[in-house]
C-alpha cells in the first residue's frame, strides 16, 4: 500500500451517556475499495458511518482522514465534509423539487447554475431518473427516493460515500439500479463503506468489517467472504 | 336586548359609512401591530432558532424563562418601558412617551417570546435529519441553519402570525404607553376601552367586530399553515 490510508481509526470510542456504542482500538481503512459494514441492529454501524462522515466526534480517539488528523471545529470540517457524503437509511429530502435536491451539493459549494443543472441531469441519469426534476421530492415512493437521495450524493463527486441500509425497504427494480452506481463507484475513484445488516443482495463486492456491540468482529470463516485481517495491532481491511 | 340591537345597528352603520375615528383607530393599530410584529420577529426567530440548535448547559433554565416571559402581564411590561423612556428615564431623551413607536416597542417586548417560542416548537418539531443532510452534502453550519429554516418556514411563518395575533389584541401597552391620544395613538383595543367607559357602546362594538375579523382571519391563516 503506497501512501497514508484513507481512515485511520485509533483508540476510538463513542458513549451514548454511559452506554458504549463504539470501541474501535485501530482500524484503518484505504481509498478506491468498496467496504461491507455488516452487524445487527445496534451493533454500531450508523456510529461509525457519522464519525466517518466527519457528522459525529468520537468521545476518545483519534481519527486521521488521509494522513491528516481530524480536528472537530467547524472551520477544519467543512472542507472534509466537502469530499465525504453519508446517504442516511431513511434519507431527508427537502420539500423541494427533485431537481432542486439534488442541486443542494454543488449549490452550497458555490456552483454557478450552468454547472449545477449539468450535475443535476447527469446525475438522475445514473440513477434512472431522467425527467423527474421537476417533480416534487416528497411525492416520490420510497425506492424513488433513495435514488434521488443517491443522485444528489452522485451530483458532488464525493471521494467517500457512506451509504447506510441503502437498500432496505426499496422496490427491486430501484434496488438493481442502485447497486449497479455501487458497483461502478471504485472505478470512478470514488471510496464506498456501505451498512448493512444483511450483506446478501450484494454478497461477493468489497470487503467486509464486522460489527458487533460496537465492536470490530473477527471475519467468517467460511462463506467464502474476505473478511478483516488483522496487521499487528492494527485492523487492516486491504486483503 | 333592545339597546343592545340599538347599539349594534349603530355599529354596522359606522362600519359601512366608514366612520373616520373608526378608520383612524383600526390604520394605528395594524400599524403599530404590523411593525412590533417585525421587531419582535427579528429577535424572536433567531432566539427560538438558537435555542433550538444549540446545546449548552443553561438550555433548560432558558427555555423555562423564555416560556414564563410569554406570560408576563402586559401592564408590566408597559410600566416596565414606561420607566425607561418617561422624561425621567434613560431613554427619556428620543421623546418616546405617548408616541405609536413606544406602543411598537412595548408590543415587540411582548411579542417576541411568543415568537421566539413557536419557533423553538417548530425547530424542535423538525425532522432531525435536516442539517445533518445539509452538512454532508457540503453545507457550511450557516447554510445548514438556512436549509432548517426553509424546511420549516411554516412554522416560522405561524410563530410570526401568533406574535401579530397577539399583540393586535392587546390593551395594557398600548394604553399605558400611547396614551391612547384620538387620531395619533389610539388603537381598537384602547378606543373599544375608552368608548365602553364612556358608554358609547355602538362605536365599541364596531371595533370590536373588526378586531374579531382581524383575529379571526390570523386564524385561519394560522389553520391553513398546520394544515401544510
Amino acid at each position: 500500500m503506497t501512501g497514508p490510508p484513507l481512515y485511520r481509526l485509533d483508540g476510538v470510542r463513542k458513549l451514548y451517556g454511559d452506554r458504549l456504542a463504539l470501541d474501535i482500538p485501530a482500524l484503518s481503512l484505504r481509498e478506491g475499495t468498496v467496504y461491507h459494514l455488516v452487524g445487527p441492529n445496534g451493533s454500531g454501524k450508523s456510529t461509525l458511518l457519522r464519525v466517518l462522515a466527519f457528522l459525529l466526534p468520537p468521545t476518545a480517539g483519534v481519527l486521521e482522514y488521509r494522513g491528516g488528523r481530524v480536528e472537530w471545529r467547524e472551520a477544519a470540517l467543512l472542507p472534509l465534509r466537502r469530499e465525504v457524503t453519508l446517504l442516511h437509511q431513511a434519507p431527508y429530502l427537502f420539500d423541494r423539487s427533485v431537481a432542486e435536491n439534488v442541486a443542494y451539493g454543488p449549490r452550497v459549494r458555490g456552483a454557478d447554475p450552468g454547472a449545477a443543472r449539468r450535475r443535476v441531469v447527469e446525475s438522475l441519469e445514473a440513477v434512472g431518473l431522467r425527467g423527474f426534476g421537476d417533480r416534487k421530492a416528497r411525492e416520490l415512493s420510497g425506492g424513488e427516493r433513495q435514488r434521488v437521495s443517491l443522485a444528489r450524493a452522485l451530483a458532488v463527486s464525493p471521494r467517500v460515500l457512506l451509504l447506510d441500509e441503502p437498500l432496505s425497504g426499496v422496490d427491486k427494480p430501484s434496488a438493481a439500479v442502485i447497486r449497479e452506481v455501487i458497483r461502478s463507484l471504485p472505478a470512478r475513484g470514488t471510496t464506498v463503506i456501505l451498512a448493512t445488516h444483511d450483506r446478501g443482495p450484494l454478497r461477493g463486492e468489497g470487503d467486509l468489517l464486522r460489527l458487533s456491540e460496537g465492536a470490530l468482529a473477527p471475519p467468517d470463516a467460511g462463506g467464502g467472504e474476505t473478511g478483516v485481517g488483522s496487521g499487528g495491532d492494527h485492523h487492516h481491511a486491504d486483503l | 336586548m333592545g339597546f343592545l340591537a340599538e347599539s349594534l345597528r349603530a355599529s354596522a352603520s359606522l362600519i359601512t359609512t366608514l366612520d373616520p375615528d373608526l378608520l383612524s383607530a383600526v390604520w394605528v393599530s395594524l400599524y403599530v401591530s404590523f411593525w412590533s410584529t417585525i421587531l419582535a420577529s427579528a429577535i424572536g426567530i433567531p432566539l427560538g432558532l438558537g435555542l433550538g440548535l444549540s446545546d449548552f448547559s443553561l438550555k433548560r433554565p432558558a427555555i423555562t424563562a423564555l416560556n414564563s416571559l410569554t406570560a408576563v402581564p402586559t401592564v408590566l411590561i408597559g410600566l416596565l418601558v414606561y420607566g425607561f423612556i418617561s422624561r425621567q428615564g434613560p431613554l427619556g431623551g428620543f421623546g418616546l412617551l405617548f408616541t405609536p413607536e413606544a406602543i411598537i416597542l412595548g408590543d415587540a417586548i411582548l411579542a417576541a417570546p411568543i415568537v421566539a417560542n413557536f419557533t423553538l416548537a417548530a425547530v424542535r418539531g423538525a425532522d432531525p435529519a435536516i442539517v445533518p443532510t445539509a452538512l454532508t452534502l457540503g453545507a457550511t453550519r450557516a447554510q445548514s441553519t438556512v436549509a432548517l429554516v426553509s424546511e420549516i418556514r411554516f412554522g416560522v411563518v405561524a410563530a410570526v402570525i401568533s406574535g401579530f395575533g397577539r399583540v393586535v389584541s392587546e390593551v395594557g401597552v398600548a394604553m399605558m404607553l400611547g396614551g391612547n391620544i384620538r387620531g395619533f395613538t389610539r388603537t381598537m383595543t384602547t378606543a373599544i376601552a375608552l368608548e365602553t367607559s364612556k358608554g358609547e357602546f355602538a362605536l365599541g362594538i364596531a371595533l370590536g367586530l373588526v378586531l374579531l375579523s382581524v383575529a379571526f382571519a390570523v386564524n385561519v391563516i394560522l389553520h391553513l399553515l398546520q394544515q401544510k
